[in-house]
């Protein structure tokens, strides 16, 4: 008996032991992978991350010294008129670019695969707004958008309606800008589903259509499905990238008229290298940080449970 | 794929040795016993060149000094040296318009006080103080430049039009010109500078120049003066007019399109500072035969008038406090405002000098020069002379004065409350 | 016949995209082949005049440094986002450990910072390390701000690899690195492509680091070169665009060339496989 018990607790100590092993083993494996990401973000993003959280804290204009206020600038923030329009705004810049840019990204990757000729051009063209450079971007952009001769007007004029003062009218701005969003960016989200789609098998399909499937159920019950986790990623870059959007916007109107086209990223901007509110400007960013975070982690729980239902 | 990566390995590899080599050669500190000065700045074209010739000459006449230009645009210079000066590194000299953007620096002591190194009476009056605070000086200016409004003398002749001595005379025209299709005014406000001269010159003419002065060093009057409301006032009712182009609020200056309604004949008139010749001698040279300019109309009752002009400085040369050769910096912007450099830089770029008795060969500059000498004050923008803070209100609720979506109260009211905040 | 008309409409929305997405290069080139005053003289007009002065112009300016740097530096930092991205996401993708989600949240986290506000510890870091202005300075910034998208895109692509096909190389004898060097890496040829792609076009634009973190000639990448375009009020719009238009071509060839690759990759990879 006594011995039965003590080999039974050493076969234990093994199995621990090789568990153990094992576990060391994986462990060691993971550090390897994840360690010349790790030494460069902790340097390169943790650091300036753990800055500006502790800047927000303090009023601080630059150079001079610092004076720690608590709260206060966030209570600040909290009463700003014109943070809470740049934060509705940016709601704009990520309602669009999940609801207009995905989308049209997707056709346009859709288009790459239609069986129609001259695919290579099409999908030349189609990425030439991604590859412009932003400056360029903006400032054929004004000119297309100008109130007086622009092409965006003559178009207009063409189709019987009046002139519109795009940029600067405080209604228009706005969707004259998140237009040129979409269109930078929509061939990004058409690279991502092409990449998507060149790895749905042709098996798929074929089988489909030897049951008779059309086109349009092609496309609901095998492509869009497989796209499920393209679209919940793209999704997610979307958002992010429109909670930080900077560039385009201060280039076209510098978040004005009126700040009709103010966003937290110009607004932070602004504060930080126009007015010298350095400890401001952190709370804002920081505020934008939280809020990509939060929404980032939303979806993967959501996208977490979508796939354990085993739903697509 | 090994193919691939032993590639990119050789190529990081090369990388790595070509900034190796590389780095021992920059930055800002001494090579052995050569003096580095750095010296920031952001003009292009022959107010570059004149800097890169005055450098030349400088290391000429210094042996072992080696001068750095670099030169980066408008709002990008403004964010890098905002930020090298947060983090400790500034060059040694550095650009500025004076005002209250240098004197933010200057508070934080980044700036160094060159009174003992200059020559004040060397330098116009008007145009040094705009860099002295509290009687020392932080910056000395090379360049003048004046508010006036431009217009097309062939369109003038052609609907029999004079220059307007007041603001009747001067609504007159836009009626005339609205009868003919012409676009009274050009206006680029997307930049909102533009547009700040219309209320600045309204509130000069209407409330003296004393004005702004007032309000600015918080003795009596304030930034909701009725004289500001007033202005805001006239603003909106030309805005009403249709003076100016359609969808002035969403278009920039510098790239043009502003100049090209003038260029055109498209617009008549435009308010603007005087390097706008420039621009024409650059963009459209066959226009300058029919530019013409006059001040801004004065206002019946008003307390200001005619010889009280709209000005600038720039560039304004300081030396930084963490440089490692302040005097021979000092050296170096005196050598940049010399009576020789200044006469250049007047001859060759269409602007006023700020330095004294420095009078242009050039005739169209020299009626600037007669405007500037018959003065009897310029009105440094207040975008200029204010705390940025302070400063970016006044432009966002001019902006929105003529967008007409602020009444002339709310954008007076606003400012007083922000400048009750911030000055003293 | 009646296969060839059902395709109008293909072809009619293929044409809209194609002028929606191709005019403004258009508008670009065309621009850049105006001198300045006949720009100002009809500012909306395309291909009223071609003349090459503003490409003589640019090549004129000696960008050539700037070039190369800009090359030098997007190469290798793409080069090395690719591989450490890659490592980095087979763990977080194809491992099963305790904080899996955790450490990918903070690998993401990079890409919720606005830029703005890294600027001036990312300028202090450079100085304290003595890479101020050096292009090492930007390498630093330029890989850790590319990663996050990088490890985002791949992890996502790993995650939809069949695991089979890691259980039949894990019985031959296969260790984790090797399960990734020969079989993750080959199927992850499209999204590496991707990241390829997206990572080399921001960092040939990125501005912002470099106006920041360099500031002697030698040292400056494409973006900085062009500022030579901007005056104190005005811009030289058809030179800007004549040299953005130069700008532009490397990355054509390189997305081409990357979309061979995808295509490609992946039949080779289906064969292998």
């Amino acid at each position: 008996m006594e011995t039965a018990e003590v080999t039974r607790s050493s076969e234990t100590t093994k199995v621990v032991r090789q568990a153990k092993k094992k576990n060391m083993r994986k462990l060691v494996t993971i550090s390897l992978f994840t360690a010349p990401a790790l030494i460069v973000y902790l340097v390169y993003v943790v650091y300036p991350i753990l800055s500006t959280l502790s800047y927000s804290f303090y009023s601080w204009d630059g150079t001079s010294d610092k004076t720690f206020i608590g709260l206060d600038n966030y209570v600040q923030l909290f009463h700003d008129a014109i943070f809470w329009t740049s934060l509705t705004n940016n709601a704009w810049v990520v309602m669009t670019s999940v609801f207009v840019q995905i989308p049209l990204g997707m056709i346009m990757a859709l288009m790459l695969f239609a069986p129609i000729r001259g695919i290579r051009l099409f999908s030349s063209v189609y990425f030439l707004p991604f590859l412009m450079s932003t400056v360029a971007i903006g400032l054929l952009w004004v000119y297309m958008f100008d109130p007086i001769n622009g092409i965006i007007n003559q178009l207009i004029n063409f189709l019987g309606f009046e002139n519109v003062a795009w940029l600067s009218d405080e209604n228009t701005a706005l969707i004259a800008i998140l237009l040129v969003v979409v269109w930078q960016f929509s061939p990004f989200y058409m690279i991502l589903f092409k990449a998507a789609m060149v790895g749905i098998g042709e098996e798929l399909y074929e089988s489909a259509e030897i049951d008779g499937a059309n086109s349009w159920q092609k496309f609901f019950h095998i492509t869009l499905p497989l796209l499920m986790p393209t679209i919940v990623s793209s999704s997610i870059l979307a958002i992010v990238g429109s909670l930080k959007a900077f560039d385009i916007f201060y280039i076209m109107t510098g978040g004005g008229p009126n700040h009709a086209t103010e966003l937290m990223g110009t607004y932070m901007f602004k504060q930080a290298f126009i007015n010298f509110n350095m400890g401001y400007a952190s709370a804002i960013a920081f505020i934008m940080f939280l809020i990509a975070l939060v929404v980032t982690i939303l979806i993967q729980v959501v996208d977490y449970n979508r796939k354990k239902k085993g739903a697509f | 794929m090994k193919k691939i990566s032993a590639l990119l390995s050789v190529m990081v590899l090369m990388l790595l040795a070509a900034c190796g080599g590389n780095q021992g050669a920059s930055g800002n500190a001494d090579n052995g016993d050569e003096k580095v000065i750095e010296v920031w700045h952001l003009e292009t074209g022959e107010r570059e060149k004149l800097f890169q010739e005055v450098a030349k000459q400088f290391e000429e006449d210094h042996e072992g000094v080696k001068i750095k230009l670099l030169q980066t645009p408008n709002d990008a210079y403004k964010q890098k040296l905002a930020v090298s000066m947060s983090g400790g590194n500034p060059p040694d000299v550095f650009q500025s318009w004076g005002g209250g953007w240098l004197k933010h620096f200057v508070d934080q002591g980044n700036v160094k006080d060159i009174t003992e190194n200059v020559d004040q009476d060397h330098y116009l009056e008007m145009a040094l103080n705009n860099g002295t605070f509290d009687d020392k000086v932080y910056g000395v200016p090379l360049g003048l430049s004046l508010d006036v409004i431009f217009y097309n003398k062939v369109i003038f002749e052609k609907y029999n039009l004079e220059e307007p001595k007041t603001y009747e005379e001067f609504t007159e025209i836009i009626k005339t010109l609205k009868e003919n299709d012409v676009t009274p005014l050009a206006l680029t406000n997307k930049t909102k500078w533009p547009g700040a001269y219309y209320l600045m010159n309204f509130a000069s003419r209407i409330g003296g120049p004393d004005l702004f002065e007032s309000a600015f060093n918080r003795e009596g009057r304030g930034f909701d003066d009725p004289a500001y409301v007033e202005a805001g006032e006239y603003i909106q009712e030309l805005v009403k007019m249709d003076a100016f182009n359609e969808g002035f609020n969403g278009i920039p200056y510098d790239e043009g399109r502003g100049r090209q309604l003038m260029y055109s004949g498209q617009a008549a008139m435009m308010d603007m500072t005087i390097s706008f010749l420039n621009n024409v001698r650059e963009e459209a040279p066959q226009f300058e035969d029919k530019l013409g300019f006059f001040v801004f109309p004065t206002i019946e009752g008003g307390e200001g008038n005619d010889t009280q002009v709209g000005g600038a400085t720039g560039p304004v040369w300081s030396v930084a406090k963490e440089s490692k050769n302040p005097d021979l910096a000092a050296e170096f912007i005196k050598a940049l405002t010399s009576k020789e450099a200044a006469q250049k830089f007047t001859d060759r770029t269409g602007t006023l000098a700020a330095v004294k008795d420095v009078v242009p060969e050039d005739e169209f500059v020299k009626q600037f020069y007669d405007v500037a000498q018959n003065a009897s004050h310029i009105q440094m923008p207040y975008d200029q002379t204010l705390p940025p803070e302070l400063a970016e209100l006044h432009k966002d609720t001019t902006q929105a004065l003529f967008g007409l979506s602020m009444t002339p109260e709310e954008a007076a009211n606003k400012m007083e409350a922000k400048a009750e905040e911030l000055l003293e | 016949m009646v296969q060839s008309l059902r395709k109008i409409p293909l072809y009619l929305i293929g044409l809209v995209l194609l002028v929606f997405t191709g005019y403004p290069f258009i508008y670009m080139i065309s621009t850049s082949l105006k001198d300045q005053s006949t720009f100002f003289e009809r500012p909306f007009a395309i291909f009223t005049t071609i003349e090459w002065g503003n490409y003589a112009d640019v090549f004129q300016m000696g960008l050539t440094r700037y070039f190369l740097n800009s090359i030098l530096v997007s190469v290798a930092a793409v080069v090395a986002v690719m591989l450490i991205a890659a490592l980095a996401s087979y763990p977080l993708s194809r491992m099963n450990f305790r904080f899996n989600r955790g450490l990918f949240l903070l690998f993401i986290s990079g890409m919720m910072l606005p830029i703005h506000a890294t600027l001036i510890p990312i300028f202090k870091l450079s100085q304290n390390m003595g890479l101020y202005d050096s292009l090492l300075a930007l390498l630093g910034p330029y890989i850790a701000f590319s990663l996050p998208i990088s490890i985002f895109i791949l992890t996502q692509f790993m995650q939809e690899i069949p695991k089979s096909l890691e259980e039949a190389a894990k019985i031959d004898g296969c260790s984790h690195f090797g399960i990734f060097w020969r079989i993750i890496l080959p199927m992850l040829t499209p999204a590496l492509m991707t990241v390829f792609i997206y990572n080399f076009i921001h960092l040939w634009n990125e501005f912002i680091f470099a106006l920041v973190l360099v500031s002697s000639p030698e040292n400056m990448t494409l973006p900085l070169g062009l500022q030579d375009f901007y005056g104190e009020f005005s811009v030289n719009v058809p030179g800007l665009m004549a040299a953005l238009t130069l700008a532009s071509l490397p990355m054509l060839v390189v997305y081409l060339f990357s979309q061979e690759k995808v295509v490609k990759g992946l039949t080779g990879g289906a064969v292998k496989g």
